[in-house]
């Protein structure tokens, strides 16, 4: 993202090499080193107080993320006991993960319910928060008391206070039982697509409450839209739906994808998730062990990541047309 | 002079227009009114704005229903919540809900114990994340890059595939049941969504001035003088939003300290699981475990949950302008 680095090392090497072979630099060879020298100790001067802010993070990240996160990869390929004396590891190879498709008849399940629900969620909680953030960002009295509404989900998202309201059934929209919308949906749709679709519909309002803050994203997005361009339009006669398709969404590209990506990440941590709680009954089976439930994490990772990528490369497609275009 | 024809004529053509919509209407006041309802262009009448604020009504109403519920529910007594024909406002209001979640929380101790980690956690996450994402933005060494990546890579890793070997490190440590388990990662800018405070302090130094920084430094200020004095008073939003994010995010918190806490350091979170215990043993209300509705339970329970969102919703409510306006300020979005 970020190159400014990578250009400040080569000026330096570049301005050495100049004070090497000026004829004006003069002196003898033991001052052009000693003037290297200093050099190097005066860009090290610098790196070190840049190396000192990341201090912090470099020692969290060694300790806290790099050794647990090689760790859980080598516990993958391992059959993890648990003894007095501490972890025994038995070197397996990659069984874990065949096991966790081949043997394993919960998780490949659960991994594609999921994903589907997932690949209804994203579209449903991007479209939402896209539309209310739409609505947002016209002036209407009130704007600020509606904005701190719909704001208000992501100070209660909690798991537990969550889950108990979904349980409760809570999550419904009320219209859903109005209307028999389940038996609708039974009808009409092959049993492979909907359940995951009632799925998603019995908790469509918590669904909806992890939108907060995406549209704040969307509604920052729209300030960076110029007012001017706008008006150029409408005396160009363009209708506001006409502005909408061709300027503001293409506009929008962007912060779609970067909607999508925050929303994928934050449906890792989704209450509901029967994975993750699979991934974790894993963990405390003494059948199955650490090493398992690690693979199981990973195969999962794995697809995340997969989803992630699609995801920007969709986005990155979709706006370099328009960047070319400029 | 073709063009000046142009314009004339164009201008004759918008007046007579102007004159026949006049006739039309009747007079010039229905024309006012008809501005002023429909608007210059659509979306700035009045209609539109009912419709609009209409709109956001019924949704931000099925947005909140649950919370509604839940107040309900929380102020039913038993014959309320069996009754069909009482559906949001209970026959009578009935406390006994809310001071049965009282106990079985054990309020204020888990409130206590929630609030040392949210509030000692959001501090040190604001203090790490701001050196980190200050280094990333304003600082030059080499492997600066590679540091921003694995840092938005830290953000994709869920947290299940370190939770086993943090837990043996922590354990190793005797840490565990500790609330140090949530310090030493804040501190080290690992907390909880790290990555992205990380990220978002770094998007606010990169937009600062250069010139700012190369004026203090021909003042002769050293560069941690620059960072304490000129720089972090100036991301005084985005310590904000920072700090209000991570203290939310931390008080509900569930999945960490059930894996790290045990009995001695419960946040609030755990203890609405232990609630039925606690409650069992000195009243007579009888809990069904967990599954489906359960008249009986319900109310305790959504009433407990209340207890739970209350102290955010309550800063929230004193710092909602902040949150709103400050995401939008500190640069997240580029």
């Amino acid at each position: 993202m970020n190159t400014d680095s990578g250009n400040v090392v080569k000026s330096g090497g570049i301005s050495m090499h100049s004070a090497e072979t000026s004829p004006l630099s003069g002196g003898s060879r033991m001052d052009d080193k000693q003037r290297r020298r200093r050099y190097f100790l005066y860009r090290w001067k610098d790196y070190g107080v840049g190396y000192l802010f990341m201090l912090p993070w470099m020692i969290g990240f060694a300790v806290l993320v790099a050794f647990p996160v090689g760790w859980s990869l080598f516990n993958s390929f391992n059959k993890v006991r648990i003894t007095p004396e501490g972890f025994k590891f038995e070197w397996v190879g990659i069984d874990n993960y065949r096991r966790a498709f081949v043997e394993d008849n919960i998780y490949s399940i659960q991994l594609i319910t999921y994903f589907q629900e997932m690949l209804l969620m994203i579209p449903l909680i991007l479209i939402f928060s896209f539309f209310v953030s739409l609505l947002l960002n016209q002036k209407f009295p009130g704007r600020t008391l509606v904005r701190a509404v719909f704001f208000l989900p992501v100070i209660f998202a909690t798991g537990q206070v969550l889950t108990e309201l979904f349980v409760q059934g809570a999550g419904k929209l009320p219209f859903i039982e109005q209307y028999n919308l389940e038996g609708l949906v039974r009808e009409n749709v092959g049993p492979r697509i909907a359940e995951p679709m009632l799925a998603v519909l019995s908790k469509a309002v918590i669904i909806l409450w992890y939108s907060g803050v995406q549209i704040l994203i969307f509604i920052a997005g729209f300030q960076t839209i110029p007012r001017t361009i706008y008006e150029a339009v409408r005396i160009d006669g363009a209708s506001p739906w006409e502005s909408f398709w061709k300027i503001t969404l293409p506009a929008m590209v962007p912060f779609i994808g970067l909607n999508a990506v925050f929303t994928i990440v934050d449906l890792f941590t989704f209450p509901f998730n029967p994975v993750m709680d699979h991934v974790r009954a894993n963990m405390f089976k003494p059948a199955t062990g650490y090493g398992y439930a690690s693979a199981l994490a990973w195969i999962y990772f794995a697809i995340i990541i997969a989803l992630l990528a699609i995801v920007l490369w969709i986005t990155y497609r979709a706006a370099k047309g328009r960047r070319e275009m400029r | 002079m073709k063009g000046d024809g142009l314009a004339a004529r164009a201008n004759e053509a918008i007046s007579r227009l102007k004159q026949d919509s006049g006739h039309v209407l009747g007079s010039r006041k229905a024309q006012q009114v008809r501005k002023m309802l429909v608007g210059q262009h659509v979306n700035d009448g009045w209609i539109a704005k009912i419709v609009i604020l209409l709109l956001l009504a019924v949704i931000g109403f099925l947005y909140l229903q649950p919370v509604f519920y839940m107040i309900s529910t929380m102020l039913k007594t038993v014959s309320d919540l069996i009754d069909p024909v009482v559906q949001w406002i209970p026959r009578t209001v009935n406390w006994q809900n809310l001071s049965d979640a009282w106990r079985g929380l054990r309020y204020p101790e888990a409130f206590a114990n929630t609030l040392t980690i949210a509030l000692v956690c959001s501090v040190a996450q604001v203090c790490s994340c701001a050196v980190t994402g200050y280094a990333l933005a304003r600082l030059k060494f080499p492997g600066r890059n590679l540091a921003f990546f694995l840092i938005i890579v830290t953000f994709l890793i869920p947290p299940q595939i370190t939770m086993i070997p943090l837990y043996a490190i922590y354990g190793k440590l005797g840490w565990l049941n500790t609330p140090l388990v949530f310090f030493i990662p804040a501190i080290f800018a690992q907390g909880l969504r790290g990555a992205l405070f990380i990220i978002i302090f770094r998007q606010f130094f990169l937009t600062q001035p250069k010139a700012l920084e190369e004026a203090a430094k021909i003042d002769g200020a050293s560069s941690f003088r620059l960072f304490f004095r000129i720089m972090l008073p100036l991301a005084r939003s985005a310590c904000l939003v920072v700090f209000l994010f991570s203290f939310i995010w931390y008080w509900n918190m569930y999945y960490e300290p059930s894996m790290f806490l045990g009995k001695d350091f419960l946040p609030l979170s755990l203890r609405l699981n232990l609630m039925q215990e606690e409650l069992m043993g000195n009243t007579a209300i009888n809990f069904n475990a967990g599954f489906g509705k359960d008249p009986i339970s319900e109310g305790p329970k959504m009433a407990a949950a209340f207890l739970i969102i209350m102290p955010p919703l309550i800063v929230y409510m004193i710092t909602q302008r902040w949150f709103t306006e400050g995401i939008e300020r500190t640069g997240l979005v580029e």
